[in-house]
């Protein structure tokens, strides 16, 4: 019973990470069309975001205790939502409609990132202290469960209702609905179509920010941090279907579990081969993920 | 057994629901042989979907479309793949202009020719002086002779939905689909692309969509009215513009959309 | 036509140049990183044949260039172990050969292998990825997923592929290209590379210009139309696919010759991208422009990647290839080929529109 439940709440926990790394780019590629290879590293800059504020609240205080994590949050989420506007802005922009050209372009940021990271942090791994807040955990039955991935869990919760009520109840996720779908009569409706791409980017890269913050608190934090969430995150978008929220929770929690159980009888490496060949057997079937949008146009 | 002869394609009980919506209901249409045969209605109606159904880019939910070449046992194109169907002799031209805009026309053509689909004949692939003769007399046909070594991505608009027309004529085809055929061309290009169908009728069959009703008049032989996915009436074309039933709910309407477009 | 021939003059001048070079350069790691280049001009021909011709992304040739390198160097490594267990074995507990080392005893059997091995991992792929219609960025998204995958299995079996450290310590087909008394050796084996490049060129070449090429190109620019053209897709993207793959298994083979050792580094996603920008900074949609995007990166590495300029020579790469995608979209090739003439002819039009001007008026 305690296994059971041990590993429901790993592979829940599991899932939730994907989800939160996910959760930007469903932004950015399930509504913008642009894959943004560099938004691991967005993660990787909110990672040391948490970092340099731990570094700051030391400073000042002494000891860096529970407040500064709670500080580095929305510092982080401000510091890539402004990358992710500048990058938008000036690259991005360039590259609506040009999907793969999209993909490539951002991993030459994502190169000029992950260097730019080493001359300023090093390229040893840098340690985030738990906040205090979450350094237990508490006991039910048999087994533990951390509060930091509790609090994950929780962050992965808050963070997905504020985007569905942005997208979904606020005047802006409106606006922003209706530039993703029709560009052209957004702009008759009066929508400054330009303002709502540069938001929309960078909220995606925000999100990766955030999502930054908890990856620091599962282990060192170096330049090549992002890279390890980024594959299956895009795996997490494409097997829930691309622009379907909904989609990409399920898809996250599907390979989250699965990976949790697989790994209970495999090793870590070869149940990723696993999950991966589970997923492109799955997409055999569905090869447009759980969720469609159906098009009637002959080549997109 | 006659039966079979006269009509080159039969579509039977043919249903599709996209997500509830019905977009087609027990549909029932044969095309007869060497026809011009039109598939008119408002938008909606459920005239595209047709095509896709019978060029397999669409399963249908229910029904079966069978189709009877000369010479050859009848073919269920049902659940036939694609390309299977194009090499059984039924071309389809799209609403949008699809050529491969990166290649010349004649490259174009020369792809679209009737044989060597398979890789490997693909590889050791010869233009023979037999097949550039039938390209140029089709190039010819569609008034595009003299642009052969031009890239197709170059051409007018006009110019590419001839282009495409004829990439299906040069596959000897027995059924030749046409989704909008004259949209996008003015009138005097418009009376061309008919007289140029009725030419294409005598060695095979042309099924189009079609909005434009001088279009239809000018060249139909056969029309079926489609309406919220049903066929509302079928027959020749003074018979079924005289309805009034299809005045009201196709006709009627007419003006509006011209005035849309 | 005349495009073609410049294409093919270009081509024979750097192949005379190389073939010239083993017998100029003095020193050895020059003439090794030389063929190392050509290695991995064939790896970036391979990997335009499916991107810039067919249009498909692939993430991942980094796998088959590494399994084209990993058999060969466990043919090498064996042979210069004389059969016996190699170090990483030994250190993983294990008393005997694992069966699927053994074919790499013989060198017929190897070589067949460096052929097969990425040929038919890419083959299956290519069958349920291709039957299943997923393409485009969905293409892409899926190979970077494999390639990680492959990248971990190579990591975590450290007992039978050596793991993070790969294989190491092997001398070249030819044997030891090391210091002056070997440089016989080092020549030999330069010319098989020069000769799998001419020959992978003219191969390339021959199938651009063929129909098959043309179907290529017809699938790059509307894979729908060639479906509704009669031709199934499928089989041919699965064709140039594995095809695509051996030839990157065939460059992985003869790198190593060069290289010495084979790690999975070069298995990496990261990797694998490298190689696209080889292709796209030389002008993807070219044979040529593969083969001078490949060696131009390699070169500007070498000479900058080491000394002051270490630093920032990933700053370097990311802008050159971000820069070429956002306004080189034809890469080197392009720009000599289409940019700089127009830019002739707008400055040469310039006057002379002026010139009408003034005498309009």
């Amino acid at each position: 019973m305690a296994e059971i439940a041990n590993t429901l709440f790993n592979g829940l926990s599991l899932g939730s990470i994907y989800l939160l790394v996910a959760l930007g780019l469903s932004v950015t590629f399930g509504l913008m069309g642009i894959i943004n290879m560099a938004h691991g590293e967005f993660v990787m800059i909110g990672a040391y975001m948490a970092y340099v504020m731990q570094q700051i609240f030391a400073a000042l205080f002494g000891r860096s205790g529970s407040l500064y994590y709670i500080a580095a949050i929305p510092f982080a989420f401000a510091v890539t939502f402004l990358l992710g506007c500048i990058m938008e802005r000036t690259l991005v922009t360039r590259l609506y409609g040009r999907k793969m050209d999209s993909l490539l372009a951002t991993w030459g940021i994502s190169l000029i990132l992950q260097q730019a990271a080493r001359s300023i942090f090093g390229s040893q791994g840098v340690n985030v202290n738990a906040p205090d807040f979450l350094k237990s955990g508490i006991q039910i039955g048999g087994c533990t469960f951390s509060y930091n991935r509790i609090f994950i869990i929780c962050m992965v919760a808050a963070c997905l209702g504020a985007v569905w009520f942005l997208m979904n109840k606020s005047s802006f996720g409106a606006q922003m609905r209706a530039t993703m779908q029709n560009r052209a009569m957004a702009q008759c409706m009066g929508i400054n179509t330009k303002k709502v791409d540069c938001l929309t980017f960078a909220l995606g890269s925000g999100l990766a920010g955030v999502a930054g913050c908890s990856v620091a608190l599962l282990g060192s934090v170096d330049s090549t941090v992002g890279q390890s969430y980024i594959v299956y995150s895009f795996m997490t978008v494409v097997l829930g279907g691309v622009g379907n929220l909904l989609g990409t929770v399920l898809g996250a929690m599907i390979i989250g579990f699965s990976s949790i159980i697989v790994e209970a009888y495999q090793s870590a490496s070869i149940a990723r081969a696993i999950v991966l060949f589970m997923i492109i057997v799955f997409l055999q079937f569905r090869p447009r993920g759980l969720f469609t949008i159906r098009s009637r146009s002959l080549d997109e | 057994m006659t039966d079979i002869r006269e009509h080159v394609l039969k579509i039977k009980h043919i249903s599709v629901i996209f997500d509830g919506f019905k977009a087609l209901t027990d549909v029932d249409i044969n095309v007869k042989r060497n026809s011009i045969h039109f598939f008119i209605g408002p938008n909606g109606a459920g005239k595209t979907t047709l095509l896709d159904i019978i060029c397999a880019r669409t399963k249908p939910t229910s029904g079966t479309v069978h189709y009877y070449p000369l010479g050859r046992n009848a073919v269920r194109l049902t659940g036939m793949k694609e390309y299977q169907i194009v090499n059984e002799g039924i071309g389809r031209k799209f609403q949008v202009p699809s050529v491969f805009t990166a290649l010349t026309v004649m490259e174009n053509m020369v792809l679209s020719l009737k044989g060597h689909k398979r890789v490997w004949e693909s590889l050791f692939y010869k233009l023979s002086d037999k097949d550039e003769m039938a390209i140029m007399e089709v190039l010819r046909k569609v008034g595009l002779a003299d642009r052969a070594d031009v890239r197709a991505g170059s051409l007018a608009h006009g110019e590419k939905q001839w282009l495409e027309i004829a990439m299906q004529l040069v596959q000897k085809p027995e059924i030749i689909m046409l989704d909008e055929p004259a949209a996008g061309m003015g009138k005097p290009e418009t009376f061309r692309t008919g007289e140029l169908l009725k030419e294409i009728k005598k060695d095979c069959t042309v099924i189009v969509v079609e909005h434009d009703m001088d279009f239809v008049k000018q060249i139909a032989d056969t029309v079926t009215v489609l309406h919220e996915g049903k066929v509302l009436m079928e027959g020749a074309v003074d018979e079924v513009l005289a309805d009034q039933t299809v005045q009201a709910v196709y006709l009627g309407r007419g003006g509006e959309r011209y005035a849309g477009n | 036509m005349r495009r073609l021939k410049g294409n093919h003059i270009c081509f024979t001048v750097i192949a005379v140049m190389l073939a010239c070079s083993p017998f100029l350069v003095g020193s050895s790691s020059m003439v090794q990183f030389l063929g190392k280049c050509m290695c991995y001009s064939i790896v970036a021909i391979a990997l335009d044949l499916i991107w810039g011709y067919t249009g498909m992304l692939s993430l991942g040739h980094g796998i088959y260039f590494c399994l084209g390198g990993y058999a060969m160097a466990m043919y090498l490594r064996l042979r210069d172990n004389g059969g016996a267990l190699t170090d990483f074995m030994q250190t993983g507990g294990l008393t005997k050969l694992p069966f699927f080392w053994k074919p790499f005893l013989s060198f017929p059997l190897a070589m067949l292998l460096v052929i097969l091995v990425p040929g038919v991992l890419a083959a299956v792929i290519g069958y349920f990825v291709f039957r299943s219609r997923i393409k485009g960025v969905y293409f892409s998204i899926i190979t970077q997923a494999l390639t990680w995958a492959a990248y971990s299995l190579f990591i975590a079996n450290s007992k039978y592929t050596g793991g993070n450290n790969g294989i190491t310590d092997f001398t070249s087909v030819f044997g030891s290209t090391r210091g002056v008394a070997n440089r016989g050796h080092l020549t030999a084996m330069f010319f098989v590379a020069l000769a799998a490049l001419v020959l992978v060129y003219l191969l390339a070449s021959w199938l651009v210009n063929s129909k098959f090429g043309k179907l290529l190109i017809a699938i790059r620019d509307g894979e729908n139309r060639t479906f509704f053209s009669g031709y199934c897709v499928n089989q041919y993207k699965n064709f140039i696919y594995t095809l695509s793959a051996v030839l990157a298994g065939i460059g992985g083979a003869l790198f190593v010759n060069f290289n010495g050792s084979i790690t999975p580094s070069q298995m990496t996603i990261a990797y694998s991208i490298t190689m696209v920008v080889w292709v796209a900074v030389g002008g993807r949609g070219t044979v040529i422009g593969a083969v001078i995007g490949a060696f131009f990166i390699n070169l500007c590495e070498y000479n900058l990647s080491s000394g002051a300029l270490a630093g920032i020579w990933q700053y370097i790469v990311g802008a050159i290839f971000g820069v070429t995608i956002l306004f080189f979209k034809g890469g080197i090739v392009g720009i000599v080929k289409e940019q700089i003439p127009a830019l002739f002819a707008r400055l040469q039009s310039a006057p002379a529109a002026e010139k009408e001007k003034k005498e309009a008026a």
